[in-house]
C-alpha cells in the first residue's frame, strides 16, 4: 500500500505515478454525515496548497475540500456526481477526488503519517 | 394523504362561466397539449387541503418557540383589516387620488417605525428581511462610492445569521468573522485588530442570535464611525427592545425590521414577510425609488431622488403586511413597551427554571431569548429532544444555531404566552431530559404522534422527487 | 388592546422566581435607555381600531379595471381565502420540522409541481418574492453557472422589472448588455411582453445556445399558459415570474408571488427553499425541505443566494386557486380574458383608436388613443374606470380579464366617446 499523508484538514494523500491522489479521511466522511453532493473541479484549474478545491454538501452542512499539495487537476472522479455516497462507503479507494500533478513534491514531505494523522484526530475528538 | 394529482378525474366546478371563444392565434405560439392539470370538483379539493392543514403545528394550535423568530401570537383583527376593500382590491397602479389612505397609512408606518428604532427615514419596499440586508449593502457601497472610497470587506459575528455573510458575498464584500467572547459579546479586542479602512460595514444582530445584548455596542459603534465604516443592525431582535432602547441611537446607520417577527406578521408558513430598512439621514437619499411622501396633506409616490439605489422589487413591497403591522402598532400605541418587557420576562424567567437541566450558554441574563445546550446528553440530542417535545404538543426551538455553541436550543417564548403554557414546557423538557437517562430509545425514535415519524433527508436529497410526473400517478387508493 | 395573558399575580411570581423586583430590572442593560416619549398613537381597542383602519380603507376608490402593467384582476373563488385563513396554514413558521409540517410541505411540492406542469420546466422552488426579483434571482443563477457577467435583456421587458434587474445587477457587480456574445450569461424575454406582444422564442433560445449563454423566459401574466406554448417547449432554460394571477388579490403591489423554474441541469443552482417527497422509516410517504446545503443558513458565504423567508402563503394560495380552477376553469380564465381584450381592441378600432401590437396578443394590448391619454384617463376616471397604463403621450396599455363584463366594455367604449 503506498504511503497515505494527512492535513490537518483532513484530505489524504497517496502518490503513484508522479501523480497525486487526493480524498478525505474516514474521520472527515464521519463528521460530515451522508453525503448528498460533491462540487468538483474542472481539470486542468491549478491550485495552491490550501486553498479551496471542492466543496462537498451533507444533509445538513456544506464544507470545503482543501488542496493538501499546489499542482494541476489532469482528473477528477465525475463517478461522485451521482453517486456521492461512495465517499462515505470507500473514503480512501473508491472515493478519491481528484489527481494532481504536483508542482512542489516538498509540500508532500511535510504532510503528516498515519502516526501522526491518527494521534491528532485522537486529540481534537 | 393523496396528492392532488392523484385525484381522480373529476368534473370542474364551474366557477367561470362557459362562452364559446375561437382562439385565433399563429399555430407556432398556441399550447398544442391539453394543460396538464387536473380538475377537481370545489367538495374535494376543500377537503384535500382542510386535510392537509390539520397536519400542520402553528402558534393558533400552541406554542411555538422558535428562537430570532418571534412566533407572537397573530392578532386577527388585522386580518380583517387587511382584507378591506379598499386595501385588499387595490390596483398598485390607481392614480393617487384613488390611493390616499393606502399611502397615508405608509408614512404614517414609516414615522412610527423612525420614531421607534431612532432612525431618520425608512423603506418599505424590501419583502423580507434578507432583502432588505441586500439593500442595506447595496446602499453602503452607493455610500462610499460617491465618496471615491472603495471599502471591500465587512465584519461579521460569528454568532451572525447565515444570510449576513449570504448578503455580503452576494455583492462582492469580502466577510470577516469576529468571534465571540466568554460573555458573548462579539470580541472585541480582535474587532480593534480587524477594523481597518478597507470594511465598509459592520453588520451586528442586537440583541445577538445567542439572545444577549452586546455589551460593547457603543464601544463598536465610535470604532466604527472614526474608521468611516457603517454600522448596520439585523433587527431580527427587535422584540426584547421597544421603548426601551433605539438602535438609531445605539450608533446604528442602518437598520432592518422584520414586521412578520417583532410586529405579529403572521409567518405564513414560510412568507410573505415584509423587512423595512431605516436609514439615518445621510444615507436617506439613496434609498429605494418609489418613497411615500406627505406634501399639506397630501401623500404621493415620489421618483425623484437621483441617488438612488433603484428598486428591489415591483410595485411598493408587501403592503398586505404593512397594513398589519401599523394595525398592530395602534392597537399597542403608547403602551408598545409592555411587548418587550414581558417578552424579556418570560425568557428570562425560562432560562432561569431550565438552567439546571441544562447547560446555559453564557451566564448572564437574557435578552427575549435565550440558548441551552444539551451537550450533556450527548451528541444529537438536541435534535432528539426536539423531536420529542412534538410528542407533548410543543413546537420545538431553534436547533443548531448558533452554530457556536454545541448541542443548541435557542429558545423564544414571546410575550404573548401564558405563565401556565411556559411552565409546561418546563416539566415537557425535564421528562424528556429524564426520558434521555431513562428510556433513550423513545426519545430517539420520536416523534410517534405526528403522521409522519423521522423523515429519510439523505433519500430526499441523494435521490430528489421535487415535482410530480404523471409516471408516478399510483393505481392504490390511499 | 392586550396581547399579553400574563395576570399581575402571574408577573409577581415570574419576577420572584427571576429574583429581581421589577422588569426594569431586566432591561437595564439595554441601552442607551430611552427615555424619551414615543410619538405614537394611543392604544386602541378593537373596535376603535377597526373603525380606524376602515376609515383609511374607505379614503381608497376601488376602481373598475382594465389595467395590468404586472398585476392582473382576475377572479378569485371564495374558497381561497376560507381554506387561507385557517390557523394551521398561516401561523406556522417556515417547516424546517418536517413532522409537525406536513399540510405546508405537501402544499409547496404541489406548488412547485404545478408551476413545472404549466410551464414545461424539471423543477421549481417553493417561491420567491415577486417577479422582478425573481427575475433578478434568474440573472444571478446564469451567471453563477456559466461564471460570465452579462446579462442581454430583450426590449419589452415590463419597466420595473428592469429597473430591479439593474439594480440587482449593480449590486452584484454584473452587466446589462445589448448584444448576445461569449461575455452573455443569460438571454432575457418576456412573453407576452409588456405591450402583450406574443413571439415564438425559439430563435432567441438558439441564439442565447450558440453563444454558450442560457434562455430565461420572464412570464408575468401566468394565465397565458393555458393556451400559449410552454416555455419549457421553445428552449426555456429558467423561467422566472410573477403568480399573483393565480389567486392572489391586488393588494397594492404585495404581497404578491415570484416563481422560479429550471431545467435538471441547473437544480444545484436554485436558490430559495424546494421540497422534496421522501419516506419515514415504516415507508409512509412524507415531504421535507431539501438540498438545504445550497441555503444560507448552511452555506453562509457560498449560499446561491441569501432568501429565507419567501411568500410560501401566497404559494399556497396559487396551489388552491390551481387546484381549484383546473385545467378547464384555467383555460375558460384564459378565453375570457383573450375574448374581452379583442373585444374592446376592436370596438375601440372603430372609433379611432388604433392598435399598436407587432405581434398577436393575449389579454393586453397597446393602442393609440384620438387625442391625449391623459385627458381620455380622465373621462374614464369619472365612470369610475381605470382605462390602462399611460405609455406615452397618446397611447396607452389596455388589459381585460374575465372580470370584465361584456357591459364593463360597452361602457369604457362609450366612456370614451363621451357619453
Amino acid at each position: 500500500m503506498l504511503e497515505l499523508k494527512f492535513t490537518k484538514e483532513h484530505e489524504w494523500v497517496r502518490i503513484m505515478d508522479e501523480l497525486a491522489i487526493i480524498g478525505i479521511s474516514d474521520f472527515a466522511q464521519e463528521q460530515l454525515g451522508d453525503i448528498v453532493s460533491i462540487e468538483l473541479p474542472k481539470t486542468g484549474g491549478v491550485f495552491r496548497q490550501g486553498q479551496t478545491m471542492a466543496i462537498v454538501d451533507s444533509v445538513k452542512a456544506s464544507s470545503d475540500i482543501y488542496a493538501p499539495i499546489s499542482g494541476e487537476i489532469v482528473e477528477v472522479n465525475e463517478g461522485l456526481i451521482e453517486k456521492p455516497e461512495v465517499i462515505n462507503q470507500s473514503p480512501y479507494d473508491l472515493g478519491w477526488i481528484a489527481k494532481i500533478k504536483p508542482s512542489k513534491m516538498e509540500e508532500f514531505e511535510s504532510l503528516m503519517t498515519r502516526e501522526e494523522y491518527d494521534r491528532y484526530i485522537g486529540q481534537i475528538k | 394523504m393523496k396528492i392532488i394529482f392523484e385525484h381522480e378525474e373529476e368534473n370542474n366546478t364551474g366557477h367561470l362561466q362557459e362562452e364559446d371563444v375561437c382562439i385565433e392565434l399563429p399555430s407556432d405560439i398556441v399550447r398544442k397539449e391539453p394543460l396538464p392539470i387536473p380538475n377537481v370538483n370545489e367538495v374535494d379539493v376543500v377537503r384535500h387541503y382542510t386535510n392537509l392543514s390539520r397536519m400542520n403545528f402553528g402558534v393558533d394550535i400552541g406554542f411555538y418557540p422558535l428562537g430570532s423568530c418571534t412566533m407572537k401570537y397573530n392578532p386577527k383583527v388585522n386580518e380583517d383589516a387587511a382584507r378591506a376593500e379598499g386595501f385588499s382590491n387595490l390596483h398598485p397602479l390607481s392614480p393617487e387620488e384613488c390611493t390616499q389612505g393606502s399611502l397615508k397609512l405608509m408614512w404614517e408606518l414609516k414615522e412610527y417605525l423612525k420614531d421607534i428604532t431612532g432612525m431618520d427615514d425608512f423603506s418599505l419596499q424590501p419583502s423580507a428581511g434578507a432583502q432588505s440586508e441586500l439593500l442595506g449593502v447595496m446602499i453602503a457601497k452607493a455610500h462610499f462610492r460617491s465618496k471615491g472610497e472603495k471599502r471591500t470587506k465587512a465584519i461579521i459575528p460569528d454568532s451572525a445569521h447565515g444570510t449576513n455573510p449570504a448578503t455580503a458575498s452576494i455583492c462582492k464584500l469580502e466577510t470577516i468573522t469576529i468571534p465571540s467572547d466568554s460573555r458573548g459579546n462579539m470580541d472585541i479586542g480582535r474587532y480593534k485588530e480587524l477594523l481597518s479602512p478597507e470594511v465598509a460595514l459592520v453588520m451586528l444582530t442586537n440583541p445577538n442570535t445567542l439572545g444577549l445584548f452586546d455589551e460593547n455596542t457603543t464601544e463598536i459603534s465610535h470604532l466604527a464611525h472614526k474608521n468611516g465604516t457603517l454600522m448596520y443592525c439585523d433587527g431580527a431582535n427587535m422584540n426584547a427592545l421597544l421603548g426601551i432602547t433605539r438602535p438609531g441611537d445605539q450608533g446604528f446607520d442602518m437598520i432592518h425590521l422584520n414586521l412578520h417577527k417583532t410586529f405579529s406578521t403572521p409567518h405564513g408558513g414560510g412568507g410573505p414577510g415584509a423587512g423595512v430598512l431605516g436609514v439615518k439621514s445621510f444615507l436617506a437619499e439613496y434609498l429605494p425609488i418609489p418613497q411615500v411622501v406627505k406634501r399639506d396633506s397630501r401623500y404621493s409616490l415620489d421618483y425623484a431622488s437621483k441617488k438612488s439605489v433603484g428598486r428591489v422589487r415591483s410595485f411598493y413591497g408587501n403592503f398586505g403586511m404593512h397594513v398589519r403591522a401599523y394595525s398592530y402598532i395602534h392597537s399597542w400605541g403608547t403602551q408598545i413597551r409592555k411587548v418587550s418587557e414581558h417578552a424579556v420576562l418570560n425568557a428570562n424567567y425560562l432560562q432561569d427554571l431550565l438552567k439546571d437541566t441544562f447547560d446555559l450558554a453564557y451566564d448572564r441574563r437574557c435578552a427575549h431569548e435565550f440558548v441551552l445546550s444539551s451537550r450533556r446528553f450527548g451528541e444529537k440530542s438536541a435534535l432528539n429532544i426536539a423531536k420529542r417535545l412534538m410528542d407533548y404538543g410543543f413546537h420545538p426551538p431553534t436547533i443548531y444555531f448558533p452554530l457556536i455553541v454545541p448541542e443548541a436550543l435557542m429558545i423564544e417564548p414571546t410575550e404573548t404566552e401564558s405563565k401556565e403554557t411556559l411552565d409546561r414546557f418546563v416539566l415537557a423538557l425535564k421528562k424528556i431530559a429524564s426520558e434521555l437517562k431513562e428510556h433513550p430509545e423513545i426519545v430517539k425514535q420520536s416523534p410517534l404522534s405526528t403522521p409522519v415519524g423521522r423523515l429519510d433527508e439523505v433519500a430526499a436529497a441523494r435521490r430528489p422527487n421535487l415535482r410530480w410526473r404523471p409516471s408516478q400517478r399510483q393505481t392504490k387508493v390511499e | 388592546m392586550d396581547y399579553i395573558p400574563a395576570t399581575e399575580k402571574d408577573i409577581k411570581e415570574m419576577l420572584n422566581l427571576v429574583g429581581v423586583s421589577s422588569i426594569n430590572d431586566l432591561v437595564r442593560e439595554f441601552i442607551p435607555a430611552f427615555r424619551g416619549k414615543l410619538n405614537l398613537p394611543q392604544p386602541k381597542s378593537e373596535l376603535e381600531l377597526l373603525g380606524h383602519m376602515k376609515g383609511l380603507a374607505h379614503t381608497n376608490k376601488v376602481l373598475r379595471y382594465f389595467i395590468g402593467g404586472g398585476a392582473y384582476n382576475h377572479y378569485i373563488p371564495s374558497a381561497v381565502s376560507h381554506l387561507l385563513a385557517r390557523g394551521d396554514l398561516y401561523t406556522g413558521y417556515t417547516p424546517y420540522q418536517a413532522e409537525m409540517s406536513q399540510g405546508t410541505l405537501q402544499a409547496i411540492y404541489e406548488f412547485q409541481s404545478f408551476i413545472c406542469l404549466l410551464t414545461g420546466m424539471d423543477v421549481a422552488n417553493a417561491s420567491l418574492y415577486e417577479g422582478a426579483s425573481a427575475l433578478a434571482e434568474a440573472a444571478l443563477l446564469s451567471c453563477s453557472y456559466t461564471g460570465r457577467d452579462h446579462i442581454f435583456v430583450k426590449e419589452g421587458l415590463h419597466p420595473q422589472y428592469l429597473e430591479v434587474l439593474q439594480t440587482y445587477c449593480e449590486g452584484s457587480e454584473l452587466t446589462v448588455t445589448d448584444k448576445i456574445d461569449d461575455k452573455t450569461a443569460c438571454v432575457i424575454a418576456q412573453n407576452p411582453d409588456f405591450y402583450g406582444n406574443i413571439e415564438n422564442m425559439h430563435y432567441l433560445a438558439e441564439q442565447a445556445h450558440s453563444a454558450g449563454a442560457l434562455f430565461t423566459t420572464c412570464i408575468i401574466e401566468p394565465t397565458s399558459l393555458a393556451i400559449l406554448e410552454p416555455p419549457g417547449k421553445y428552449g426555456a432554460d429558467i423561467v422566472a415570474g410573477e403568480g399573483q394571477s393565480f389567486g392572489i388579490p391586488l393588494s397594492f403591489g404585495g404581497p404578491y408571488l415570484g416563481f422560479i423554474a429550471v431545467k435538471d441541469f441547473l437544480l444545484k443552482k436554485l436558490p430559495g427553499r424546494i421540497c422534496g417527497m421522501t419516506t419515514d422509516s415504516k415507508g409512509n410517504r412524507g415531504f421535507v425541505l431539501t438540498f438545504q446545503a445550497r441555503e444560507q443558513h448552511i452555506r453562509r458565504e457560498r449560499a446561491t443566494s441569501n432568501i429565507t423567508t419567501n411568500q410560501a402563503l401566497m404559494a399556497l394560495a396559487a396551489t388552491i386557486y390551481l387546484a381549484l380552477m383546473g385545467r378547464t376553469g384555467l383555460t375558460r380564465v384564459a378565453k375570457l380574458s383573450y375574448a374581452r381584450a379583442h373585444l374592446l381592441n376592436g370596438k375601440l378600432e372603430k372609433v379611432g383608436f388604433r392598435n399598436l401590437n407587432i405581434k398577436p396578443f393575449y389579454n393586453e394590448f397597446a393602442v393609440k388613443v384620438p387625442g391625449s391619454a391623459e385627458a381620455l384617463a380622465s373621462r374614464l376616471l369619472k365612470k369610475g374606470i381605470l382605462g390602462g397604463v399611460n405609455l406615452a403621450e397618446d397611447s396607452l396599455l389596455i388589459c381585460c380579464t374575465e372580470m370584465n363584463s361584456v357591459q364593463d366594455i360597452d361602457d369604457f367604449v362609450s366612456a370614451v366617446a363621451g357619453d
